[in-house]
């Protein structure tokens, strides 16, 4: 009875993640990641490819994207295309060149993709030893939005996912900074 | 409230208020007990179950911590710093409020639809549905009402302390959250998450009667001498605007992800906790100035009136 009431909420879940304009219920504690990297660039340099969020190809995983809005905070919005076919919708929330910062949200996730609820992540370039240094910091929930998770949708499970989103993108992001 | 204080004021002579904040930290599993005066951290007291929800008995000797993933409400000793119990509560519960007569806690269980009342002696409980995700709860001091910001059906349940029956459900803004109410207008404030403002309700007359303007994600609303704060999660920043009139005031800059505020008892300082840079800050209510910050555990949700006083 009680699996059945599980699947049910799940189900719900689901088909909410799944419904556009719906905001996802989600779990009672946000979860936090926060990832960092030095790039041997200027943050100038770095904050030209991260600054525009319609290129977000050093984006791990995704093989296109389709936006529209620029960089402009409220209007520009990118659909994230990944290799696995799935695709994610994010919105750009704040954007402050002179502080070389910028904060965006996931509007429609992919579960298959970040297993989370409500991200909204900031992306900052400050000046670093080795030239820039990139910090990368999220608030999320777990996709499952009532109590007791199952495995695959736990808090543990969400940090995991985007933390190695977010440690596998700063690296191709230097990449890309650091080369020719 | 303001008659009590006066009456200590003129009893005792206290030349200022000692007050204390209990923060539940809920990436770190604990309570900080901070005292106000010199902002630094007295205790940590371990709560687990994930703490976010908080509220103080009305004559300051105890504290009710809400442990949605435990889950349960921890009864907490507020001199002692200890946990004298903890009362089960199945669906999540989230927001708490004392009863002004210091029998029984009202809370929220944001997985489910019900409103719980529980006695803290006698362990009986009463329970009401009021809708989908209950998070903010407000017991007005006339012991008259509960409050409750009904999230994910964006109304404010206004229910009969006595019946323990829905009295009235208010429509406000999209998914309110944090909810304050004021006793001289009989007004609660209710910050709505997702519409960007703080929806303003007539208590008594059960009518939505004005929505203020905020910055991006508000989730938690305080009052203070005649002005309200709400604390704008995704724009970083403090909004205050006239609590009367709506009119707004100043724009604070916050640390990252602000979430909850509460006012020290006189209403000089308004405290606010920034969940994902770990911190308390103080605000001078006049001056509209940061005049203090401190550190608190891992991820300092602290839903609800926080601040106690000591005397």
């Amino acid at each position: 009875m009680k699996r059945r009431a599980a699947l049910r909420i799940l189900r719900a879940a689901v088909l909410l993640a799944l419904t556009p304009g719906t905001a996802l219920a989600h779990g009672a504690a946000p979860q936090k990641a926060f990832e960092s990297i030095e790039i041997a660039a200027s943050p100038e340099r770095v904050w030209a490819i991260v600054g525009d969020f319609q290129d977000a190809l050093w984006l791990p995983g995704v093989v296109e994207i389709k936006g529209g809005g620029g960089s402009k905070p409220d209007e520009a919005w990118r659909r994230l295309i990944f290799a696995t076919g799935g695709a994610i919708d994010e919105r750009l929330v704040q954007c402050d060149a002179s502080e070389m910062s910028l904060r965006y949200m996931i509007e429609h996730g992919d579960f298959d993709i970040l297993p989370v609820g409500n991200l909204s992540a900031t992306l900052k370039v400050l000046p670093g030893p080795s030239g820039a240094r990139v910090e990368w910091k999220a608030r999320f929930y777990r996709a499952f939005p009532g109590g007791n998770p199952p495995e695959r949708f736990t808090d543990e499970v969400a940090v995991d996912a985007v933390s190695a989103y977010f440690k596998a993108g700063l690296a191709r992001l230097r990449a890309r900074a650091e080369g020719p | 409230m303001k008659n009590w204080l006066l009456f200590i004021v003129l009893v005792c002579g206290a030349p200022a208020l000692a007050d204390e904040a209990f923060i539940p930290n809920q990436s770190s599993d604990d309570l900080s007990v901070i005292d106000l005066a010199t902002m630094t951290e007295r205790a940590r007291i371990t709560i687990g179950g994930k703490p976010a929800g908080v509220a103080v008995s009305r004559d300051g000797a105890r504290v009710f911590v809400t442990s949605p993933e435990g889950p349960y409400v921890s009864v907490v000793d507020a001199g002692a710093r200890k946990v004298l119990k903890r009362i089960p509560v199945a669906g999540g519960p989230l927001g708490v409020a004392a009863a002004p007569d210091g029998r029984r806690i009202y809370v929220a269980e944001a997985y489910g639809r019900d409103l719980l009342e529980i006695g803290l002696e006698s362990g009986s409980t009463r329970r009401v549905e009021v809708g989908a995700s209950p998070s903010g709860v407000v017991a007005t001091p006339d012991g008259r009402y509960v409050l409750v910001t009904v999230r994910d059906e964006d109304r404010l349940a206004i229910v009969d302390a006595v019946s323990f029956t829905v009295a009235a459900q208010v429509k406000v803004g999209a998914h309110p959250f944090g909810m304050t109410f004021d006793a001289a207008s009989g007004r609660a404030y209710a910050a709505d998450v997702l519409s960007d403002d703080v929806s303003v309700v007539d208590v008594e007359a059960r009518k939505l009667i004005g929505a203020a303007p905020v910055g991006k994600r508000p989730y938690g609303v305080a009052l203070a001498r005649g002005r309200a704060f709400a604390a704008n999660q995704y724009a970083e920043s403090v909004s205050v605007f006239d609590a009367q009139s709506l009119a707004p005031l100043s724009t604070i800059r916050a640390g990252e992800y602000p979430e909850s505020l509460a006012a020290s008892r006189d209403g000089a300082i308004i405290y606010l906790t920034n969940w994902f840079s770990n911190e308390l800050w103080a605000i001078n209510v006049e001056k509209l100035e940061i005049v203090g910050k401190t550190a608190t555990g891992d991820g300092p949700r602290a839903f609800g009136d926080f601040v106690r006083a000591t005397q």
